[in-house]
């Protein structure tokens, strides 16, 4: 007699696992497990005790059935009633032992698992974030490992102690008597059967149910919503027949799943009776011929329900194990993406100040490893093509040139988002491959084109700039960009929640937080992704001062969408067609009559 | 408290009432119930009596009588709990269903005012977790009640051979039932408490994904990893919580009945060795005890569900009970042909909330012809629209169309003579054809097709991937604000409607298309009785007449030049809307 029955939701294809990769997945769960493998042994060892305690209760009834009623001994009925509770008693106490151990081991490794899977994904290059879906990430981190929480919560603890419990009782009774344990084995494989066929039949019947209450759902929603223009135009006979179409199909589908369970759930009482009858009948002609004992028999009725129930909880379980199992092949397969741009082994420091140098750079997107569904994705068109550009410190730099000319891969490259395929890029004559993670992004800062916030207050927003930071350093920050009388102009200043409705900040603000972080980031050097779309009036000037403080006395490399910006710079370089077309101050681009004079000219004349 | 009990006493009126129908089925589930809970009591005294027979090793003939006794209730006990399993599910989900078909075509008919006031989300948890509350006790009802009858069978054979054996045996498992019940109250809040934490770790994870780019640019991965961990410690915290309570109830419940096992063998025992008792009885009642398990426990749930249920039925009934305020009259009175002749004659009007918004309005609107009406926000302009097809009822005065008072006529004739395109559209999961033809699902294709020419969405929707075929909607090919609009339109031009009604109707059309649709809605309206809200001087422009509205009357009517010419409110209220477009669409005046 154990715990509740668990309810795990039905199976479809995205979470089924073959045989071969279950193995894999196990040995490699092993593996992750060896720290924790004190803990497991002593988990292990836990359930061992308990389901002794558990199996010796009818060993002790015999007993005291034998001893005791047979023998007439009224000591031995005391005995015997004396050592089931104790032995019961510490079922219980061991039963607590074990789900305690096995939770806490559990819960250590998904939170071990959670942080560790987070922090390789966060690791990873953007290359990877730009060939997978977000939602999917997001469902390795949510529901994947949360199928893992079911188990460890639940299913675990169930599916070791029904294998122990259907072994070690099939052990012991095939000791009490081989004979009568023979008879009783006939009934397990028909059972077996039943549950599998009820399990398989049961999934694809709930499978339905979950596609039917959706699609109910969905017109019961347009209903609703729609309900103005039905009355409209008198339609509501129509809806209320179309309503009554999916609801009925939701009833049949439902309805069918209770046939399913009708027949297998009777075969399971049946089969209690059945194993009764049999152990009754054949025991007691035994007892009758001497062959056996009374208590044996009795003993035998009890353990009937641990050969029984294991079969049913286990095929149950299955469900459960195949999510879980098909949920860490996923994690598994997620942590075995390689980060395309590591930090080498013995990396140094960048130097603290430098020129910024681009060296014959050749660069086209894909060519990585396959996407975790296993798609290929090969190496795309040239988007740069021997690229060579040196920024000097302090010297700020416009990227200009038409979509997709690869204005913004250079600049991408520039901050080590990735690597060149050829060539390669240097800060104060270090290879960015060569630095050190940490030392990169103190002297590079990327702010890029969309403002974006995290949920939190505006100055938990800007802080992301420098985890470390005070509240003095933030509010320097906000100084320095002259950006304080804003910012308190909002409900709660700087620490207005800015996911909060009411306090949605406008593009623009967004746009200064953005560059708030920068400064408290306080880089060398600022790569910077200018917005394409037009900000709100009121703050495009204040994001524009803010801008010309953040860039004073820093080297910065712009991609510049308008032209106003560019002329701002000290250099201007056209990239068309993955190439450096001209490269010069505005004045000498406008004076050479290329191609930036025929843009600069048509910039003017619609401005 | 009391609004409450009522509101309950009420859902379970409902419940009865629905569950009524059912009865065969609820007879064939009751009498299978009984059956079964017979035959569950006789298999251990079948079995105890032949253990007996086995230790006296009288005759080897009547142990196989007994087992084969045995047997028949075994086929006896199985049968019959398919059945009252079947009955009982089938009578919840019977329930369940005609129930929320009920509650869906009751809403389909209640008026405006009340879905105004209703949340789609709340009406959808109505027929959805609500009726799921009530299918849960629908079924759990029956299976009690045959568990008490299992019991009270229990506790009778029991009480009948020993009153101190029974006590002793069945005297705890009560405490099982507790046991449950204060397992599932405690333990709800904490994993209510873990999935808050869980959603709140996802809520990191995603925008950490979604914010990848600012997290590379600034090289905050180690922050955002931090506060994922702080997040994972937290859930981490939450879940031993929820283990502890586990490790604490789960041995307990398990521990119950086997301390009846113990009070079984030692007092049992006891009686066995007087010769009070045999051994097989000792063998039944091991076997009741088990039995008793899951009844204990059901009855906890049935408890608590019982009262989430009454409340679900309560909130149900409640809806239900809203009875539609726009009705057929008793005796309608046909709708006489004629030119769509409207007339407003001194209508006032309030909305729930009380304000008034139309106080006296005089307006006539001549057969064929199209006005006009212009008002500055919250001026009544669209509830003088939502009057004419009786979507709420005026508080004084009264709406004629064609001589008749429209609460005089059947809702269907009055609709079905009144054509309304909202400013919000609204397009169903549906191919763009059906969509279209809604008020006419059989219409031939070539009238579609003409409406949808009239409406200037022929050209757009001949590109769609599917053509008319294409299904558009939710689920479907999304369309801009404008297309939307376009579609809408075809659908009152197919329903050809004495009276039409464009409420703000091509607000979202782009004004470069606005051309296109003008010389064809010129062509609907020609010899149509419209009813025009608008704010854009070119919209306004196709009417004959304009009408000024101001403080719920008519307060000017003349030609768009007049009124320009004469009115000085004419012309503070369309500068008003004006440069509330311009505000609206954030572009630069």
């Amino acid at each position: 007699m154990r715990g509740g029955w668990i309810e795990s939701g039905p199976l479809d294809e995205e979470s089924r696992i073959d045989r071969a990769a279950a193995r894999r997945v196990v040995l490699r769960l092993a593996r992750m497990l060896r720290p924790q493998r004190r803990a497991v042994l002593v988990a292990t060892g836990l359930l061992v005790v308990q389901t002794a305690a558990l199996l010796a209760g009818p060993l002790i009834v015999r007993w005291g059935v034998d001893a005791g009623l047979v023998g007439r001994n009224g000591r031995v009925v005391n005995l015997a009633a004396l050592a089931y509770l104790v032995v019961a008693l510490l079922g219980a106490g061991f039963g607590r032992a074990v789900i305690w151990s096995v939770s806490r081991t559990g819960e250590q490794f998904l939170r071990g698992l959670r942080t560790r899977v987070f922090r390789h994904l966060t690791g990873l290059d953007l290359g990877f974030f730009e060939r997978e879906k977000t939602g999917r990430l997001v469902a390795r981190m949510t529901s994947d490992i949360d199928a893992l929480q079911e188990l460890v919560s639940q299913g675990l603890v169930m599916f070791v102690q029904n294998v122990l419990i259907f072994v070690g009782t099939l052990v012991v009774i095939t000791l009490l008597s081989w004979e009568l344990t023979l008879c009783t084995i006939v009934i397990v494989p028909p059972l077996l059967a039943a549950s599998i066929w009820f399990r398989n039949r049961s999934n694809s019947a709930y499978l339905q149910v979950r596609d039917s209450i959706s699609s109910n759902l969905s017109t019961l929603q347009e209903g609703l919503e729609g309900v103005r223009v039905v009355q409209a135009y008198g339609r509501e006979g129509g809806f209320i027949e179309r309503f009554e179409a999916t609801n009925e199909a939701q009833y049949e589908a439902n309805i069918e799943t209770v046939r399913i369970a009708t027949r297998y759930f009777p075969i399971v009482e049946f089969t209690g009776v059945l194993g009764i009858a049999v152990v009754v009948g054949v025991g007691s002609v035994l007892v009758g011929n001497d062959a056996l004992e009374v208590g044996t028999v009795l003993a035998f009725v009890l353990y009937l329900s641990n050969l029984f129930e294991p079969i049913q909880q286990l095929s149950q379980l299955y469900n459960t194990l195949q999510s879980a199992g098909a949920a860490l092949a996923k994690i598994f397969g997620l942590l075995d993406t390689p980060n395309s741009v590591p930090e080498r082994p013995g990396a140094v420091d960048l130097p603290p100040s430098g020129a910024l140098e681009v060296a014959g750079v050749t660069f086209a997107y894909g060519g990585g490893p396959p996407d975790t569904d296993g798609v290929e994705h090969p190496l795309g068109p040239t988007v740069l093509d021997a690229v060579s550009i040196t920024v000097a410190p302090g010297e700020r730099v416009a990227l200009v040139g038409p979509t997709g000319a690869g204005k913004s891969t250079l600049a991408k490259l520039m901050a080590r988002f990735y690597d060149p395929l050829a060539g390669d890029v240097s800060y104060g004559g270090v290879s960015l491959r060569d630095a050190t993670r940490v030392s990169l992004r103190e002297r590079i800062v990327v702010v890029p084109q969309e403002g974006f916030l995290f949920a939190g207050t505006l100055r938990d927003n800007i802080r992301v700039g420098d985890p470390d930071a005070d509240d003095a350093r933030i509010e320097a920050a906000v100084d320095a960009l002259g950006l304080r009388e804003h910012f308190e102009s909002l409900p709660e200043g700087l620490d207005t929640e800015v996911r909060e409705r009411g306090s949605r900040l406008s593009a623009g603000e967004k746009q200064l937080v953005s560059l708030a972080r920068a400064a408290l980031a306080d880089p060398t050097v600022l790569v910077l992704d200018e917005a394409t779309s037009n900000l709100d009036p009121g703050t495009e000037l204040e994001v524009e001062r803010a801008l010309e403080a953040l860039t004073e006395g820093r080297t910065v490399v712009v991609v510049a969408h308008r032209l106003s910006t560019a002329a701002r710079c000290d250099r201007v370089a056209v990239v068309d067609d993955g190439r450096i077309l001209e490269l010069g101050s505005h004045d000498e681009l406008v004076a050479l009559g290329g191609r930036y004079a025929t843009l600069f000219a048509a910039w003017t004349r619609s401005a | 408290m009391d609004a409450e009990r009522e509101a309950r006493r009420a859902g379970w009126r409902l419940i009865r009432a629905a569950t009524g129908p059912q009865w065969t089925w609820v007879t064939a589930g009751i009498a299978a119930g009984a059956v079964w809970t017979v035959a569950r009591l006789v298999v251990p005294q079948l079995a105890g009596a032949a253990v007996d027979d086995g230790i006296r090793s009288e005759d080897t003939q009547r142990v196989f009588v007994l087992i084969v006794a045995m047997l028949a209730f075994g086929i006896m006990q199985a049968g019959a709990s398919g059945v009252r399993r079947y009955c009982a599910f089938r009578i919840a989900l019977r329930t369940e269903t005609d129930l929320r078909a009920q509650l869906f075509a009751h809403l389909q008919r209640l008026h405006f005012a009340f879905h105004d006031e209703a949340q789609t989300g709340q009406l959808m948890a109505r027929a959805n977790s609500d009726l799921q509350q009530i299918n849960q006790v629908v079924i759990l009802i029956p299976l009690t009640a045959a568990s008490l009858l299992t019991m009270l069978g229990v506790v009778v054979i029991m009480v009948s051979k020993s009153v101190v054996l029974a006590v002793l045996a069945l005297g705890l498992l009560p405490l099982l039932n507790r046991a449950a019940t204060v397992f599932s109250r405690r333990i709800t809040p904490v994993n209510l408490a873990l999935q808050q934490e869980l959603s709140g770790l996802s809520g990191v994870v995603e925008e950490s994904l979604s914010g990848i780019r600012v997290v590379k640019g600034f090289g905050a991965e180690r922050m955002q990893n931090e506060r994922l961990a702080a997040r994972a410690d937290a859930v981490y915290e939450r879940s031993l919580q929820a283990a502890r309570m586990r490790a604490w109830f789960m041995p307990l419940i398990d521990l119950l009945p086997t301390i009846s096992l113990v009070a079984i063998i030692w007092y049992g025992g006891h009686l066995v060795l007087d010769g009070r008792l045999e051994i097989g009885d000792i063998l039944a009642y091991n076997l009741y005890v088990a039995m008793l398990i899951w009844p204990l426990r059901m009855v906890g749930m049935l408890i608590a569900q019982a009262s989430r249920a009454s409340a679900a039925a309560g909130r149900i009934h409640e809806v239900l009970a809203t009875d539609p305020e726009v009705a057929d009259p008793e005796h309608p009175v046909p709708l006489p042909p004629g030119p769509g002749d409207l007339r407003f004659e001194g209508v006032s009007f309030a909305y729930a909330t009380g304000r008034r918004v139309l106080d006296g309005l005089e307006l006539h609107l001549r057969g064929g012809e199209a006005v006009a009406i212009v008002g500055a926000t919250g001026s009544g302009k669209t509830t003088v629209a939502r009057l004419v097809p009786r979507f709420y009822d005026v508080a004084a005065g009264r709406v004629v169309l064609d001589g008749v008072d429209v609460r005089e006529l059947s809702v269907a004739a009055l609709r079905d003579e009144v054509g309304i395109v909202f400013e919000d559209t609204f397009l169903f999961s549906d191919s763009v054809r059906h969509n279209i033809a809604f008020s006419d699902p059989g219409a031939p294709f070539e009238l579609v097709e003409r409406a949808a020419r009239l409406a200037g969405a022929h050209g757009f929707i001949a590109a769609l991937p599917d053509g008319y075929d294409t299904v558009i909607g939710e689920h479907g090919y999304s369309l801009s604000g404008g297309q939307r609009q376009r579609i809408a339109i075809a659908r009152a031009v197919l329903h050809d409607p004495r009276v039409l009604i464009l409420d703000d109707a091509t607000s979202a059309v782009d004004p470069s298309k606005e051309h296109e649709i003008r010389a064809a809605l010129a062509e609907v309206m020609d010899n149509r009785t419209t009813l025009i809200i608008a704010h854009r001087p070119a919209t306004i422009a196709l009417a004959d007449r304009v009408v000024l509205l101001d403080d719920g009357r008519a307060v000017a009517s003349g030609s768009h030049e007049e009124l320009l010419a004469t009115s000085e409110r004419y012309r503070e209220v369309l500068a008003r809307i004006e440069d509330d477009e311009a505000a609206a669409e954030g572009s630069p005046t």
